[in-house]
């Protein structure tokens, strides 16, 4: 205290002395204050391109309405143009729409990091809507030409499929570039199969990760714990799984019936199949249509004390709380549903 | 945090920040974390890998300085689709600057390919010379590796950042 004190005369005795020096440096700081205005404010100008100059969901909110009001007006006027010379003008119009459609992608990634999470989401929403209503403008006026990617694409998909079925014994699919770089030896797996049943146990030693690959028509029981499943490509198959200690992942099938009990389960284009699920987390499904779902009801010796130490004991209704990642909507999505108890399979059970 | 789904993303980021890892649904959407790691402070955005959502994450590279790339090493069969989407990731320019931590996941199943065998399918050795990356196997479920790949991370980015002041 003293010694402020002391430093309190000794500055009031300096006053005088000072007085020059002290304006001196006044003047020199608010030089430097208004050039830093400056800078900053020519700083600010040169950004105003990339990054937003607001932070508030407010006014984010009113610029994407406007954004998106627009480019749906925009669409609304390529539908009802119904004049069959302007395409050459609508083609363009289109380009316009879709990249109005990718302006406002980047407004929404350039604001994310400020919104609120449910305004991304329903930004990214209505942004995805708008592309999807954009390309069904896109492949209502100005149709694909015959030989596009796409149709190669299936085409190449669709001859894969005969090879398999005229030639069941050929070796299974060929990584194409992954097996190219290192030798890649095959999953424990049944794959390449047609009208079989095919059984394994791992009661005794518990499995590792397991795969079901390109089956037709065939049953397939396997008892006992596996740590992960992979299924790929089943036609018309009965699939009855002991519980899965990790996840399921499905992709491509048809006409089927699973029985699986797992912690998370992945279903990706599936078509006209039911799923009999014990599983912790909500199911997904993704680019699939008539999916049903149901309670796991399989029983085999042991299949107690199997659930239990998967810890999948207990059936928590996960089942029926099924995502649809092509349906983000809070209605129910028509690719999926209940089935009615009327129509599920009773107990099975595995000797 | 990106990857193809079903690789463990989510796992790996609750298991790091001392959350049940018990019961996780796929991701919807992304989520968010902020975890204090060391003298730092870490936001890992936890984006999810379905097909329908990865046109998505380029919404979220802005301010990356850190990329980390999930692979499910027992999924043998969509190597090609995992290594062709971590391709186009790199070549995104705002994730130019960004350390790159491969982790090979769920090495604890039987059979996983080893972190050295998912690097020559990936061919990580072919990535610019300016970028970098380091691969580590890891067990989301036990935390196995974890800890070694976020640490190298973290260091990477900070040495990084320090140069730069």
């Amino acid at each position: 205290m003293e010694e402020g004190k002391i430093d309190a005369l000794c500055q009031e005795q300096e006053v005088f002395q000072q007085k020059s020096k002290h304006e001196a440096m006044l003047e020199r700081l608010s030089n430097l204050h208004q050039s830093r205005l400056q800078q900053s404010a020519s700083r600010k100008s040169g950004l105003e391109d990339s990054s937003p100059a607001f932070e508030s969901t407010q006014s984010f909110l009113a610029r994407f309405a406007e954004m998106k009001h627009s480019i749906e007006a925009s669409l609304k006027q390529c539908r009802e143009a119904s004049d069959p010379d302007s395409k050459s003008s609508l083609k363009s119009h289109l380009e316009r729409i879709s990249l109005a459609i990718e302006d406002l992608q980047k407004l929404v990634a350039e604001n994310s990091y400020f919104l609120p999470s449910y305004e991304v989401r329903s930004s990214l929403k209505a942004i995805s809507d708008l592309k999807e209503s954009l390309e069904v403008v896109n492949s209502e006026f100005l149709p694909r030409k015959k030989f596009s990617f796409r149709n190669k694409v299936q085409k190449k998909e669709i001859t894969q499929d005969k090879d398999v079925e005229l030639d069941p014994t050929q070796t299974p699919e060929l990584l194409s570039f992954a097996s190219a770089v290192i030798p890649i030896h095959d999953s424990p797996g049944f794959r390449n199969k047609e009208n079989v049943v095919l059984e394994k146990d791992f009661r005794a030693a518990g499995g590792g990760d397991f795969t079901l690959s390109d089956l037709n028509a065939c049953e397939i029981r396997l008892r006992g714990c596996l740590r992960a499943l992979y299924v790929h490509r089943l036609k018309n198959c009965r699939v009855y799984v002991g519980p899965v200690f990790g996840s399921v992942l499905i992709e491509g099938v048809e006409d089927c019936l699973f029985m699986l009990a797992s912690h998370q389960i992945r279903i990706h284009h599936a078509n006209n199949t039911n799923f009999y699920l014990r599983v912790r987390s909500r199911p997904i499904i993704e680019d699939s249509s008539g999916v049903r779902f149901a309670p796991y009801n399989l029983i085999y010796d042991g299949v107690e004390k199997d659930l239990k130490d998967s810890g999948l004991e207990e059936e928590t209704g996960s089942w029926a709380n099924v995502d649809d990642f092509k349906w983000l909507r809070a209605s129910q999505s028509p690719n999926w549903s209940v089935l009615p108890e009327e129509e599920r399979v009773c107990t099975v059970k595995l000797n | 945090m990106v990857g193809l789904d079903n690789s463990g993303k989510t796992t790996i980021v609750l298991h790091i920040n001392g959350e049940d890892t018990s019961v996780i649904s796929p991701t919807l959407g992304f989520n968010i974390k902020t975890i204090s790691y060391q003298r730092y402070t870490l936001n890992i955005w936890d984006i999810g890998g379905q097909k329908t959502i990865r046109s998505y994450w380029r919404n979220y590279f802005e301010q990356t300085d850190g990329l980390v790339w999930v692979v499910d090493s027992s999924d043998v069969r969509r190597l090609d689709d995992c290594k062709h989407e971590l391709d186009n990731l790199l070549k995104e320019e705002r994730l130019s600057g960004a350390s790159l931590l491969v982790l090979a996941n769920k090495q604890d199943i039987p059979g996983a390919l080893k972190p050295a065998d998912i690097a020559k399918v990936l061919n990580l050795d072919a990535i610019d010379k300016t970028r970098h990356w380091r691969i580590v196997g890891c067990c989301a479920y036990t935390g196995e590796g974890l800890l070694e790949g976020f640490d190298w991370l973290v260091q990477d980015i900070a040495s990084r950042i320090y140069v730069l002041d």
